[in-house]
């Protein structure tokens, strides 16, 4: 099968301790739409009610919605249900070449084209991405001297996978690339942005991507309603190719199990909701992700080696 | 006599010097001065000296220094002689300035919209996209008229050839202008004859001009446009002038907590409700200006204020993101970018400037790395200039690996040899010294184009490092004077002429967080002088030992000093006994100078002093000026440890200044909402101790002695006209009870108090629930004499203080819940 549909649906549950008396929020929670996705309805609802909403695309080609809730309320809650379609786009590791890192750094900063140009907003330091020293122990054993970029990317991600612990726990969004690295366990986003890092280090353009990933129920259980997750993955730029996504949490390259929701520098760009209140004294907060196949499940995704279930978060 | 003058003088450097064209021979723009100097006997240039510092101290003109461990204010420091520009030279730097600040303009214009430059490689894409002052949200917005950059600086240096250069543009929230204005109020004061016979220019002109065209260009529609000046508060470095133009432009001076946006368009939280905001002249950094979509870390933006520009809803001077151009590797990209936005040749050059992300320039910079000065690229680096020629083997060989590493991170300048100016030497009667100096001038929007200020801020090196010049570092800076070559326009912002449509009466534009800081300052006010009275009551008795402790009429001083807080252990509390003479001392003394504890007069004064800090721009300078007193005096005398005796002075000093407060607040301020919460304040405050210390003269013995309450009520001097007999309880009582002309007696304040209150409700409707009103009437129909004659009537009174003061309470938490409750802060939700 060379394509997937989804149902996803993304409902996040604050609770305060106190009323809201004004409520602003940012939402970045429409499956974009590109090449390899096809974004087929989106419904993005609040309740209580909204008094304003406003749509635009953000600086990085994602749908952003800002709404304002006057109501006083003590519970907010954010549903987007989105139908997507997503074609087979991995590329083939074996069989794609790619150039020398070295050399794919070096030039980008003469931005040449438009693909160049773009690839320029992601190679910087950004709010969640500063560049440590701390950094080279991944970098150096991945990216040799003369090695082809993908290959070294790919280590790379590997090296991450099989070196860092994925511990819900572990981290918050707050948590410092320093500190994930001495204490090697983290989040997806964790190591989205580690990768992100190692990659920005070495003067290569590569962004953040968020979204989501079916995950398989163990066998002869059903599909658990809220128990698939958001997830986060990055993109490295490639010349000639353009942009390809790296999984660093499950060691695979994203593809039919992924859905882009949007990409920005890192995850301050682009948090799928930003808010800010009135009110409120103590906050909880409870996100449900279900990720449904239209169609019955795709097909077995490509990587052979992977011991761990596809992990979203 | 010029010579003595320049005894002290370095006349042979290498240096461009300001004042001298020749040795001992002035230039002719300097002679004037020079020839004043010379003339003036040194007694005068003494009283000079100490006006100019004087002026400062009183004034509250500080720059803040975040280094300084206590937070404190340091003066600013401000040389005597002004820095002197003639105006053939004036003409080129004015018109190299405008050109500049139009050239910034347009290339803010292009990378928040088109992107041109960088498209067609005119500019590199790393200093933008590197550049963590590039806020991604605020790519596309359109300002109001097109306008990015209202309020510009360059910082210039006059190299040994004369020549002036531009070494850093300031492009976000410029600071400078208002300390200029400051400096020229108090050095046009020092030489007035001089500085008419000079014909130099005014600066409020360039003021207006600011002011028109922000009003211009605000989003008003045919309403008259409110404009704010919005400040990170009183801990930013620079509060003083935020205050300072506020005042001066007129503006309100604003928060972020006290704007609010609704319905895309941002309003300002006053005790009428929400006035529509029109334009915002920023003095806040631009990520942190809105938490919602820019840094969510700051308490200090406005939640929305992104979207509202967007919309189109308001003007932000400068635009959000307009720190982008604060970078020095921009310097060497703008003649280039000059020619082809404008057409022109860029007027003044920048000092000689090279990016490191060009490979060539960073192979150049390394070859020459002695003779340069190594810079961050981006302001996010925030690292201190490095001096190639300063470099041990090692650290030069760590820089150079880190440049190749990182080489888009760097730049490498030239450095200009500063000019030198004369400063006065402060330790000498007639002597001028030679430091260098900087001139931060100022430009801003108009519709005719930008407009420069005829003058400018001068900043002196200290004489540690002369290559580098910084207020965060501590130095002095001069009045500038800008001679004109004809009439000087004596325009003032504080004569224009107003037209009946602009008058304003009613003051509606207060915010809540500042009617709540006015109700305060009443309060700390009054508690203040309630505490320095009465310390001066117990300290007196001390002194005269004619009046035997452990007395009737000392226990109840003594109760009342505990019940107030004043003696060690909880408030409230009654102390067992009163201590033998050493220990009341001391007791005394601690009351007085302890700032570590809540209650004591230290630590009222500096409440006072801290809330009287939020409001400076609301009070007058003769306010500002008495409060500096009042700690000052209380700091002098608790740092030479001064004794009993000292203390009663000090004591005296203060009620005194605390009278005066009182009388600027009766007789200088006008009666609007805020003077009105203010004097609610004072009223409530005053209520509460007459209850305490009735309570406590009720207490004691029917026949001791009142002198001490009339003291505290100040009411000695009406009780002896009108009785001439020692003072005696049914008098006393009825006096500060009862007596509706006395301003310190109960009724009076029930009395005002509810005529605040009606006023208020007036315009903005009636408090829930008023609980003093009831309490009128029962003290007007009050028997004081039935009531003292048997102990069930003196228990009856006292039951009646007490709900009087319960009411009160009470009234003080209304007022807060009705007039303060906006002053909540926003705050983010958990990402997800």
């Amino acid at each position: 099968m060379d394509a997937a549909r989804y149902r996803v649906v993304h409902e996040t549950h604050y609770t305060y301790a106190a009323p809201v008396l004004l409520s602003q929020q940012l939402a970045h929670l429409r499956p974009r739409t590109c090449p390899w996705q096809q974004c087929e309805t989106h419904r993005l609802s609040f309740s209580p009610p909204t008094s304003e909403w406003r749509e635009r695309v953000d600086y990085f080609g994602n749908a952003e919605v800002f709404v304002v809730i006057e109501t006083p309320h003590d519970e907010l809650i954010v549903r987007a249900e989105s139908r997507v379609t997503v074609i087979r786009h991995a590329v083939d590791l074996a069989r794609t070449g790619s150039p020398s890192w070295e050399s794919v750094g070096t030039g980008l900063h003469a931005a040449a084209d438009e693909a160049a140009l773009d690839a320029c907003r992601y190679l910087f330091e950004s709010p969640h991405i500063k560049a440590t020293p701390a950094l080279a122990q991944l970098t150096q054993p991945a990216f040799r001297p003369g090695r082809p970029l993908l290959e070294a990317t790919h280590a790379l991600c590997r090296a991450i996978y099989r070196g860092f612990e994925f511990d819900p726990h572990a981290t918050t969004v707050a948590t410092p690339l320093e500190e994930v690295i001495a204490r090697r366990r983290g989040v997806c986003q964790d190591f989205a942005h580690l990768a992100i890092a190692c990659l920005r280090s070495l003067g290569l353009a590569a962004r953040y991507v968020s979204g989501y990933i079916l995950t398989v129920p163990p066998p002869g259980r059903p599909r658990l309603v809220g128990a698939d997750a958001s997830h986060a993955w990055l993109s490295v730029f490639v010349p000639g190719l353009g942009w390809v996504d790296f999984d660093p949490t499950n060691d695979l390259l994203p593809d039919l199990q992924h859905v882009t929701l949007a990409w920005g520098r890192d995850f301050s760009d682009i948090s799928p909701l930003r808010g800010v209140i009135l009110g409120g004294g103590e906050q909880e907060i409870d996100v449900r992700v279900t990720v449904e196949p239209i169609d019955g499940l795709p097909a077995k995704s490509p990587p052979s080696d992977t011991t761990r279930q596809p992990a979203g978060g | 006599m010029p010579r003595q003058l320049l005894a002290a003088y370095p006349q042979d450097t290498a240096r461009y010097d300001e004042m001298l064209a020749a040795p001992f021979e002035a230039r002719e723009h300097w002679r004037p001065l020079f020839e004043a100097l010379a003339a003036a006997p040194p007694e005068q240039m003494r009283q000079r000296l100490t006006h100019v510092q004087q002026q400062i101290r009183e004034n509250g003109v500080t720059y803040n220094v975040y280094a300084d461990p206590r937070g404190a204010d340091r003066p600013w420091e401000l040389d005597l002689l002004p820095l002197i520009v003639s105006a053939e030279e004036w003409a080129q730097i004015e018109a190299a300035v405008s050109q500049r600040a139009a050239l910034l303009d347009r290339i803010l214009a292009d990378i928040y919209g088109e992107q041109r430059l960088v498209r067609e490689g005119l500019l590199p894409p790393p200093l933008v996209h590197g550049h963590a002052g590039f806020l991604r949200p605020a790519h596309g917005i359109a300002p109001p008229g097109g306008v990015h950059l209202h309020f510009y600086a360059a910082d210039l240096a006059r190299s040994p050839d004369g020549r002036w250069w531009v070494i850093a543009d300031r492009t976000q929230a410029p600071s400078g202008a208002g300390y200029a204005l400051e400096n020229r109020l108090i050095v046009s004061r020092v030489f007035p004859e001089l500085f008419r016979d000079l014909r130099v220019h005014h600066l409020a002109d360039f003021f207006g001009t600011l002011r028109d065209s922000l009003a211009h260009w605000a989003p008003s529609g045919d309403e008259a446009p409110l404009i704010v000046l919005l400040t990170p508060g009183p801990y930013n470095e620079t509060y003083f002038e935020h205050a300072y133009l506020a005042r001066y432009l007129g503006f309100p001076l604003v928060e972020g907590p006290d704007l609010t946006v609704r319905n895309g368009r941002v309003w300002l939280k006053t005790v009428s409700g929400l006035k529509r905001v029109h334009a915002i002249l920023r003095r806040l950094d631009d990520d942190y200006s809105d938490p919602l979509e820019l840094r969510s870390d700051s308490a200090l933006g406005v939640p929305g204020l992104t979207q509202a520009a967007r919309l189109g809803n308001v003007l932000i001077a400068n635009a959000l993101g307009s720190g982008l151009l604060e970078s020095d590797a921009l310097l060497g990209y703008l003649p280039l970018l000059c020619e082809r936005l404008t057409g022109k040749p860029l007027a003044m050059p920048s000092v000689a400037t090279w990016w490191c992300g060009e490979p060539a320039a960073l192979e150049d910079a390394l070859e020459k790395l002695s003779n340069l000065v190594i810079k961050s690229a981006f302001p996010q680096q925030r690292f201190e200039a490095i001096f190639g020629s300063d470099l041990t083997p090692v650290r030069r060989k760590a820089l150079i690996a880190e440049m190749r590493a990182r080489p888009y991170n760097y730049v490498a300048q030239e450095w200009v040899q500063l000019s030198q100016a004369p400063v006065w030497d402060r330790s000498h009667p007639r002597r001028l010294n030679a430091r260098v100096i900087g001139l931060r001038v100022f430009a801003c929007a108009s519709p005719d184009g930008y407009v420069v200020m005829p003058g400018g801020l001068t900043r002196v090196g200290s004489d540690a490092d002369m290559r580098v010049l910084s207020m965060q570092r501590g130095g002095l800076s001069k009045d500038t004077w800008v001679l004109s070559s004809g009439p000087v326009s004596t325009f003032s912002l504080l004569r224009r002429a107003i037209g009946p449509q602009d008058l304003v009466r009613s003051g509606a534009n207060l915010s809540s967080r500042v009617v709540e800081n006015l109700f305060w300052f009443g309060r700390y006010a009054e508690r203040c002088d309630n505490v320095a009275r009465l310390l001066r009551v117990a300290l007196s008795r001390l002194i005269d030992q004619s009046d035997a402790q452990g007395g009737p009429e000392w226990t109840a001083i003594w109760g009342l000093c505990g019940r107030v807080g004043l003696l060690p252990g909880e408030a409230d509390d009654e102390p067992e006994s009163a201590p033998g003479e050493a220990d009341t001392e001391e007791a005394l003394l601690d009351a007085l100078f302890n700032d570590e504890r809540p209650t004591t007069l230290a630590s009222n004064l500096r409440q006072l002093s801290g809330v009287a800090f939020q409001l400076r721009e609301r009070l007058s300078v003769d306010n500002w000026r008495t409060i500096n007193r009042l700690t000052r005096n209380l700091a002098r005398a608790r740092a030479n440890r001064v004794r009993i005796g000292t203390a009663f002075d000090l004591l005296d000093r203060t009620v005194l200044s605390l009278m005066t407060l009182a009388g600027f607040a009766l007789d200088g301020m006008t009666r609007d909402q805020g003077w009105r919460l203010l004097s609610l304040g004072r009223r409530i405050e005053r209520l509460q101790f007459l209850w305490l210390s009735l309570r406590h003269a009720l207490q004691a013995p029917p026949e001791s002695g009142l002198e001490w309450l009339l003291d505290l009520a100040d009411s000695i001097v009406t009780y002896r006209s009108r009785y001439m007999a020692r003072p005696e309880r049914l008098p006393v009582f009825d006096l500060l009870l009862l007596d509706p002309g006395n301003p310190r007696s109960v009724i009076f304040q029930v009395a005002g108090i509810r005529d605040y209150i009606d006023r208020l409700s007036d315009q903005f409707g009636p408090l829930p629930e008023d609980p003093l009103r009831p309490m009128l009437p029962l003290l007007r129909e009050m028997d004081l004499a039935v009531l003292l004659a048997s102990p069930e009537g003196i228990e009856e009174l006292g039951t009646l203080l007490d709900r009087i003061a319960s009411a009160t309470f009470g009234l003080s938490d209304q007022i807060a819940l009705r007039f303060f409750s906006h002053v909540g802060a926003s705050r983010r939700t958990l990402s997800t």
